[in-house]
């Protein structure tokens, strides 16, 4: 079923089991970041955490660890929350096949309930901001859907972008924002930039569980987040027009935030604890003046806790950097079976494919590289053959140790580029990065003693579903 | 507000505005370093809201901020460049 805002995805995580509300008073830090983080300490099937007691706040609703599971992500795409992680990414790239599908536009959206303006504009009276780790420079909106529009292109649809990104909150109205160059919202940044203007903005928190999975989504600088949201929840995306900025926002938000990215001005940002597993910061960054705030009546205050992982970040963002990798690479080499890219956003992938001929492996590696997110990703791919499962780990390395002869079949290549984000780089930006081709060498590759491999027997299978059922009927 | 700590942990810098104060009244203020920004919740720990025991990994000094790098850097105007 599909989600039209947060509350309603809430509501069915707890019918589920699959949201527990804290009512016990707790201290808004370091209780709120510590308790999102220990439910990646608890196991695969964590809940979302609802807190409404916060010291020192008279109407706080914060939710946090909403897709921070895999049975809450099976939840968010409308799956039986027990449906295994692979399963999770086949049915994602099944569905994506059905883009685009075309928005609904609603003008009834819940948050024109309430509105503040110009100088009566304080973020702080309207959300319950906290800290997430110890050494972030301030309190930060993690979770949003930002809209921006191409300013060489407003009315194009389709390069209308819908991203997330880092936001530190540094005034009553005003936020500094970290646009990665790699992403789309710099390029519309950038050319307001050279025309000297500013770049309006509208920044949604608090949405539909399928809206954040697209916004984190490495897609087509034209393609549109709210046809894919179509797609994934098989039912067209609920938009409304924003009233300041006249941008399509999602018709379910908890808060809907407009105002300008300043032109060509900067300022200290940072440090965050990132999705890296480090910080970042101390850079100077873009700043956005806050013109208009639009809001539900009780909004609940939607945050992610981010850090070492594995965090919320990485259920979020794992599903959904798989699919336009295998898409993007299949699009060329159909032989690719299946991509494993949940480490870090793809900084790591694993790659399943068969051979056309010898060599074939290490030239899909370079074109996962190559990819809009390679530009900016894919520092290190591990290639498996077609029958290894690249989400099954003691498979790869079972595929590692025995199939790869380091000096052939490691390759690295230095100086492309990456993500200032990466800890690793030197500098920022630049990293050398690494192919570990751990397929079968096939002709004209005819390296390695690989003629007689040990396959499952023929009769495996029929055995494997005659245990299963075995041990099923013992309970 | 509590006037023993008007200094920034992070930078030492003595210019501190509030943000915001509890809906709840007296509970905690938000405080903010009207230099380096670095803001923060008077109730926190002591390692987030004390110069004292605030980790040197994360302190800032004046020459950190003047010297930070622009990301991304401002473009150059179209026809000026």
């Amino acid at each position: 079923m599909a989600y039209d805002d947060l509350r309603s995805f809430l509501d069915t995580l707890e019918k589920e089991g699959q949201l527990l509300r804290i009512t016990d008073e707790v201290l808004p830090e370091p209780d709120l970041a510590a308790a999102a983080n220990a439910t990646g300490r608890i196991g695969e099937n964590a809940p979302a955490l609802y807190f409404d007691n916060v010291n020192g706040f008279t109407d706080a609703r914060i939710a946090l660890n909403v897709h921070g599971s895999w049975a809450n992500h099976a939840l968010a795409l409308g799956l039986p929350r027990n449906t295994p992680v692979k399963e999770q990414v086949e049915e994602f790239a099944r569905r994506w096949d059905a883009f685009p599908v075309a928005p609904e536009r609603r003008e009834d959206a819940p948050w024109r309930e309430n509105t503040q303006e110009g100088d009566d504009v304080d973020l702080f009276s309207v959300l319950p901001l906290f800290r997430l780790n110890d050494g972030d420079g301030g309190f930060y909106l993690d979770k949003a859907a930002v809209v921006s529009r191409d300013p060489e292109d407003p009315d194009d649809f389709g390069k209308q972008n819908v991203g997330t990104y880092r936001i530190q909150v540094i005034g009553r109205d005003r936020l500094a924002f970290q646009p990665v160059p790699m992403h789309d919202v710099a390029q519309h940044l950038r050319k307001a930039e050279e025309r000297g203007e500013d770049l309006p903005i509208a920044i949604t928190l608090g949405n539909d569980p399928v809206m954040a999975i697209v916004a984190g989504m490495p897609m087509a600088y034209d393609q549109s987040e709210y046809e894919m949201a179509g797609a994934l929840r098989g039912a067209p995306a609920p938009i409304a027009t924003a009233p300041l900025t006249g941008f399509d926002v999602p018709w379910g938000s908890e808060v809907v935030i407009e105002g300008v990215i300043e032109s060509r001005k900067r300022q200290i940002e940072g440090p965050f604890g990132e999705f890296t597993g480090h910080y970042s910061g101390g850079r100077r960054m873009p700043v956005i003046r806050v013109d208009r705030v639009s809001y539900r009546a009780n909004p609940v205050f939607e945050s992610l806790y981010l850090g070492m992982p594995w965090t919320e970040c990485d259920y979020l963002v794992g599903p959904n950097t798989c699919v336009p990798l295998l898409k993007q690479l299949r699009a060329e080499f159909p032989e690719v079976q299946a991509v494993n890219a949940m480490y870090t956003h793809g900084l790591m992938v694993i790659i399943s494919t068969a051979k056309r001929y010898g060599g074939f492996a290490k030239a899909v590696g370079m074109r996962a590289m190559t990819t809009p997110h390679g530009l900016g990703y894919v520092a290190q791919v591990i290639l498996v053959d077609e029958d290894v499962d690249p989400f099954n780990l003691p498979q790869v390395m079972w595929a590692m140790s025995a199939k790869v002869n380091p000096k052939d079949d490691v390759v690295v290549i230095p100086n492309l580029s990456v993500l200032e984000l990466a800890p690793a780089a030197q500098p920022a930006g630049i990293t050398s990065k690494m192919i570990i081709d751990a397929t079968t060498p096939v002709a004209p590759d005819v390296r390695g003693n690989f003629s007689t491999p040990a396959k499952d027997l023929p009769e495996t299978a029929e055995w494997t579903a005659r245990l299963q059922r075995l041990i099923a009927d013992r309970h | 507000m509590n006037d023993e700590h008007l200094e920034c942990p992070r930078c030492a810098f003595d210019t501190i505005t509030q943000l915001a104060s509890s809906p709840v009244p007296g509970v905690w203020d938000v405080l903010q370093c009207a230099r380096c920004l670095y803001t923060w919740r008077t109730i926190e720990p002591a390692r987030r809201t004390r110069r004292d025991t605030y980790p040197e990994a994360f302190k800032l000094t004046e020459a950190d901020i003047e010297n930070a790098i622009e990301v991304p850097a401002v473009p150059p105007l179209i026809g000026r460049s």
